[in-house]
């Protein structure tokens, strides 16, 4: 496994005997165990400082700076622009000149088509209120489940934080059908979920990623404050409530940000437990529509769509990153 | 050691002398378990019980009308006869094969461009990840539209700009999987260069320095410094690209819905086909004996890749 | 004690969770206060006139029956998730499904078998032998009553044909005549001159339509001894055609993943030429696609050969097999009233029409009979002032579609028949060097596993 730690300090300290090195120093042959402070990390990369003086240095690392940006903005950034400008053109000119701009003018009524006479709104609405549901069941599940394996550690905490690590192996195509029946003819409940957005949300919460952060979050935090509030006299609730959730802000927005995303770009499990056309969310009901909508207006659809994920991001930018760049070190 | 109101307690004891409900009560035993509750029944429902049920059901042929009836490895023997087993395969080998060489190296040459900025990587990070936000459906929607095999298609009006003719991008069954993958691509290379980035500026700059004084410039430094470092998230990044990649079911579905001919079909694709494509009720024998089978299979080439990426993983 | 109340409030709150969680159920009782319940389907998204009109409904036939207590549910009949429903028992008690669906759900006893209760109805032995045989059992007993029944029809674009130099008055009658319409079509305006669709088992549905009307059919023998014939003369014929319109002649335009949703989009909005697609189609074009009425034209598939045929389908209402016998006594008598009074009653038909209209449904779109021509014929007399369908347009094909004979869809594993022809159809459509006899081979060798690995 890896020995990178990232630069997001997210997962609270991990080096009580402090790690900053010394800047400049002829460091020796074997590699160093814990992670530079960021502030060296950041002064230089792979190409040497006096390197970079030298100025066919410069000029070649501008220009492939210069291409990656033309790149990104072309190929990553085009289609999005491209949508958005097409959102609010008319459909003929989408189709015979789609790379003019507004080359007959522009057509803001397809975005209130699209929001009122294709229900987008509604639409919408569902989005939100699915990817809400989601985020309190993970919150709630990941809290408490690492609240218990971590800190209060029951007997049976072993084997339950086994039985939720083993899940991670198990790839989401086998929960398919076997959730799509419990779903319909859940054990406890009695009647089917289908049509109702608690088969959405329930299955959410299962989510073993989650706690494994949650857990490996609250593993880091001291004890000692625990201890000291117990002796106190302070329950296993008012610890909870009162100081475990306060100090886990950071953790809860990874969480929060991975559930939201989620939520936001789940299609096939809403397609099959929410045949309801009425209930359905953004992303099950936009193709089904595709074909009884005007093109201008199908695509100001797609573009409202997107605005709320893009808007979110814009606006979380370091939350959204930092967690994608966990993402990937918590797997290593 | 003692234990306390809430339960805390120090390293586990593995047999108390005498544990009574009584005991287990006073010592918090009735509040952890409430604590637990939310993860138990939320697993056990919709995550264990279900694992469980998969594997019952793929010996069984269910009818969902009447009782499921055990018919051993059926279900097994007929999913493995199916015509179009070998070409979900091959269609779903083919997506990662491909998928592997547009997006596995593409996203590590952007992240090293992107170290080596000293301003500006905030700003390439927000616009390299902005694809990752766009909802998947609305981005295979919206290619869906690009791709249009007519000259005037976005693509194809492109292509035109420097002389290719049109292109039938999903109108033909030797394109239809490259476009699919484009697609993906595009999608999902935002993610991995933040994550690939992230490692990269945690190498230790010290070791860079060492290497300029062994007298390396920037391909060997590369070569010796960054790729070792990076070495463990290139693996798991890899797996895990493999492992989803082998699941991939909305680009072939809302593109082509497997077609032309078969062309993209997946193993996703047939399970889902399998399970919820016939209106009278499905085969979820079938089904689920196909998804066990894929399980296990993406299990032994984890475990494989593991064990053969011992040796050199630090 | 604390470690008590905090006991207290756990258990509390785990019981409200779990009630919470049961909390949304409406099991539908049988019967309560001596009354019997059912719950019946009704469109959805419908306009408030037509709401409005149906609550009326409702009111009517509690009235006339008033042991029986109606609600209705909004209900659509989609390929994916009528399975789920049916599974789940959320069904209502009073469903309609498609006529291919029909056989399946009744050989698999999945419906409520009401052939006694529907034996009783006066007009139980005067329906259309061809369109009934769609919702009997092996015995021929009707357990699903056929509500609505069309056939093939070639729908083209009048505009498109004017812009072509062809008679909009004048479609083809003969496949040569399509062909070559298609071809002057796609010449003349570089739309797709005629337009199939491939995907989501539509295409095997319109190759086996076309097969068909060259005097094909798709499967022989019934039961277990059914034997798939798709590699048959017929069968390569209509490929055959595709494939030279595709490829010889370029006029089959650039999209071939049509599935029936974005053909009738692409067909509304002027793309294309011609295609086949059920008579009645007109009403999804004009309600769904926005249609502009003046460029609709309608004619019969062309019809060669013996035994050609249009192939036929159509829509039956079917009761819900869980429920009781009351229910199904009091959903007979709803299907009745709601559904096939309006076929042959001028009081029925003309409220039916005027709802219709007042929602700016198409009134009044080509049928087949549920019952007989004369029957149908009234029909169109009484509800004649609230026809909105360019009915002029419609006549190449009302004047021949009684000539016709409409033929039964193929009876066994049609959906997966279908399914496993898709492949083919857009094998040739997308691939130059497509093979048609070595596809269709390969397609039969499969029908038939699957044809004799079922019930």
């Amino acid at each position: 496994m890896t020995s990178t730690v990232p630069s997001a300090p997210v997962l609270g300290s991990d080096d009580p005997a402090g790690a900053s090195v010394a800047p400049v120093r002829r460091a020796p042959r074997r590699p160093v165990r814990r992670a530079a402070a960021p502030a060296d990390s950041s002064t230089r990369g792979i190409v040497a400082r006096a390197d970079r003086a030298r100025r066919s240095v410069r000029a070649s690392l501008f220009s492939l700076n210069g291409l990656l940006l033309l790149g990104l903005i072309g190929l990553g950034l085009g289609p999005m622009l491209w949508l958005a400008k097409s959102a609010i053109t008319p459909t003929q000119d989408t189709l015979r000149t789609p790379l003019a701009l507004f080359p007959n003018g522009v057509d803001w009524a397809n975005l209130s088509a699209a929001w009122n006479d294709v229900h987008i709104s509604l639409y919408f609405g569902n989005t939100l209120i699915l990817a809400i549901g989601a985020w309190v069941m993970q919150i709630l599940v990941a809290t408490t489940g690492g609240y218990v394996l971590s800190i209060l550690r029951p007997a049976y905490g072993r084997v339950l934080e086994g039985m939720v690590l083993s899940t991670l192996f198990i790839p989401a195509v086998v929960l398919l059908v076997p959730l799509y029946l419990t779903v319909l003819h859940p054990p406890v409940i009695g009647t089917s979920l289908i049509n109702t957005y608690w088969a959405v949300w329930l299955p959410a919460g299962a989510n073993a990623f989650n706690i494994l952060l949650v857990k490996r979050f609250f593993d880091a935090l001291p004890r000692e404050v625990f201890e000291a509030a117990s002796t106190d006299g302070a329950g296993p609730f008012r610890m909870f409530w009162s100081m475990v959730l306060p100090m886990s802000k950071p953790i809860l927005g990874v969480v929060s940000v991975f559930a939201v995303i989620n939520s936001w770009k789940d299609f096939l499990w809403p397609l099959l437990v929410l045949p309801n056309p009425q209930l359905q969310p953004l992303s099950v009901r936009l193709p089904s529509i595709q074909s009884t909508t005007e093109l201008d207006v199908f695509l100001a659809a797609l573009a409202i769509s997107t605005l709320i994920p893009v808007v979110l991001f814009l606006g979380f930018q370091r939350m959204f990153l930092n967690s994608a760049g966990l993402g990937g070190a918590v797997k290593g | 050691m003692t234990t306390n109101a809430t339960g805390l307690r120090e390293p586990h004891r593995a047999s108390s002398p005498k544990r009574s409900p009584a005991t287990w009560l006073r010592r918090g035993g009735l509040s952890t378990l409430v604590f637990a509750l939310p993860l138990i029944l939320v697993f056990g429902m919709f995550s264990w019980w279900p694992i469980v049920r998969a594997t019952v059901m793929s010996f069984q042929q269910t009818n969902l009308v009447t009782a499921p009836t055990f018919v051993g490895w059926d279900n097994f023997v007929n999913v493995l006869h199916d015509p179009l087993l070998p070409t979900a395969v091959g269609n779903t080998v083919w997506f990662a094969v491909l998928a592997l060489v547009f997006g596995y190296p593409l996203p590590l040459v952007m992240a090293v461009l992107m170290s080596e900025l000293r301003r500006a990587k905030g700003f390439f990070s927000a616009l390299v990840y902005l694809p990752v936000v766009v909802p998947p459906v609305v981005a295979v929607l919206l290619w869906k539209f690009f791709y249009d095999g007519s000259a005037t298609g976005v693509f194809n009006t492109i292509l035109g700009f420097v002389g290719i003719p049109p292109q039938p991008w999903l109108q033909n069954a030797g394109t239809a999987m490259p476009s699919l993958v484009l697609e993906a691509t595009w999608a999902a290379a935002g993610g991995t260069v933040i994550i690939y980035l992230a490692a990269l500026l945690s190498v230790p700059p010290e070791l860079y320095d060492a290497a300029e004084v062994d007298g390396a410039r920037v391909w060997r430094k590369i070569w010796h410094v960054t790729l070792p470092q990076l070495r463990g998230v290139l693996f798991v990044t890899l797996i895990l690209q493999v492992i989803g990649t082998a699941q991939v079911f909305l680009e072939p579905y809302l593109f082509t819905g497997g077609g032309p001919n078969n062309s993209t079909t997946t193993i996703l694709l047939m399970i889902y086909d399998y399970a919820f494509a016939n209106s009278t009720g499905g085969d979820y024998g079938s089904a689920t004996a196909l998804s066990i089978m894929l399980a296990i299979v993406l299990a032994a080439l984890s475990i494989l890749y593991f064990r053969l990426t011992k040796k050199w993983s630090v | 004690m604390k470690s008590r109340s905090r006991i207290a409030f756990a258990a509390i709150a785990t019981t409200a969770a779990i009630g919470l969680l049961a909390g949304c159920s409406t099991g539908s009782d049988a019967s309560s206060d001596g009354k019997t319940k059912i719950v019946v389907a009704v469109d959805a998204g419908l306009e408030k006139p037509a709401k409005v009109a149906f609550q009326n409904q409702v009111k009517a036939f509690e009235k006339a029956n008033p042991k029986i207590t109606v609600t209705s549910r909004e209900y659509t009949w989609t390929g994916t998730t009528f399975a789920a429903e049916l599974a789940g028992g959320t069904l209502p008690d009073v469903f309609t499904i498609p006529f291919t669906d029909g056989k399946s759900l009744i050989q698999q006893q999945q419906i409520a078998d009401i052939s006694d209760l529907v034996a009783k109805l006066p007009y139980a032995d005067k329906f259309n032998p061809n369109v009934v045989k769609n919702g009997e059992d092996a015995d021929g007993n009707i357990e699903a009553v056929p509500i609505a029944a069309y056939g093939q029809a070639l729908h083209y674009n009048r505009d498109l044909f004017t812009q072509a130099g062809l008679d909009p008055d004048s479609p083809p009658t003969t496949w040569a005549e399509v062909r070559a319409d298609a071809k002057q079509i796609a010449d003349k305006t570089g739309k797709a001159g005629y337009a199939t669709m491939t995907q989501g088992n539509t295409g095997g549905w319109i190759l086996t339509s076309l097969a068909y009307a060259m005097g094909g059919r798709a499967e022989t023998g019934t039961g277990a001894k059914t034997k798939a014939t798709v590699d048959t003369p017929e069968y390569e014929k209509a490929l055959e055609l595709m494939q030279d319109m595709r490829w010889k002649d370029d006029s089959m335009g650039g999209n071939f993943l049509y599935d029936w949703n974005a053909i009738n989009q692409a067909f509304a909005s002027g793309q294309v030429g011609m295609y086949v697609s059920g008579g009645g189609n007109y009403g999804s074009l004009v309600s769904q696609n926005q249609i502009d009425p003046k460029s609709y034209g309608e004619t019969v598939v062309p019809l060669t050969g013996d035994d050609a045929g249009a192939l036929g389908g159509g829509t039956l209402a079917a009761v819900s097999a869980k429920s009781t016998a009351e229910q199904q006594a009091a959903a007979v008598k709803w299907i009745d009233f709601y559904y096939m009074q309006k076929l042959f009653t001028k009081a029925d038909a003309q409220r039916d029409a005027k709802t219709l209209a007042a929602s700016d449904q198409p009134v009044g779109a080509p049928q087949v009979p549920v019952f007989d021509k004369a029957t149908y014929d009234k029909t169109l007399e009484w509800t004649k002032e609230w026809i909105n369908v360019p009915l002029d347009q419609m006549k190449p094909y009302t004047e021949q579609q009684f000539d016709q004979t409409i033929v039964p869809e193929p009876a066994k594993n049609t959906q997966e028949l279908y399914g496993m022809l898709d492949p083919v159809v857009q094998a040739v459509l997308t691939d130059e060097h497509a093979d048609p006899a070595k596809l269709l081979a390969d397609a039969q060798t499969k029908i038939q596993a699957k044809l004799d690995s079922s019930k």
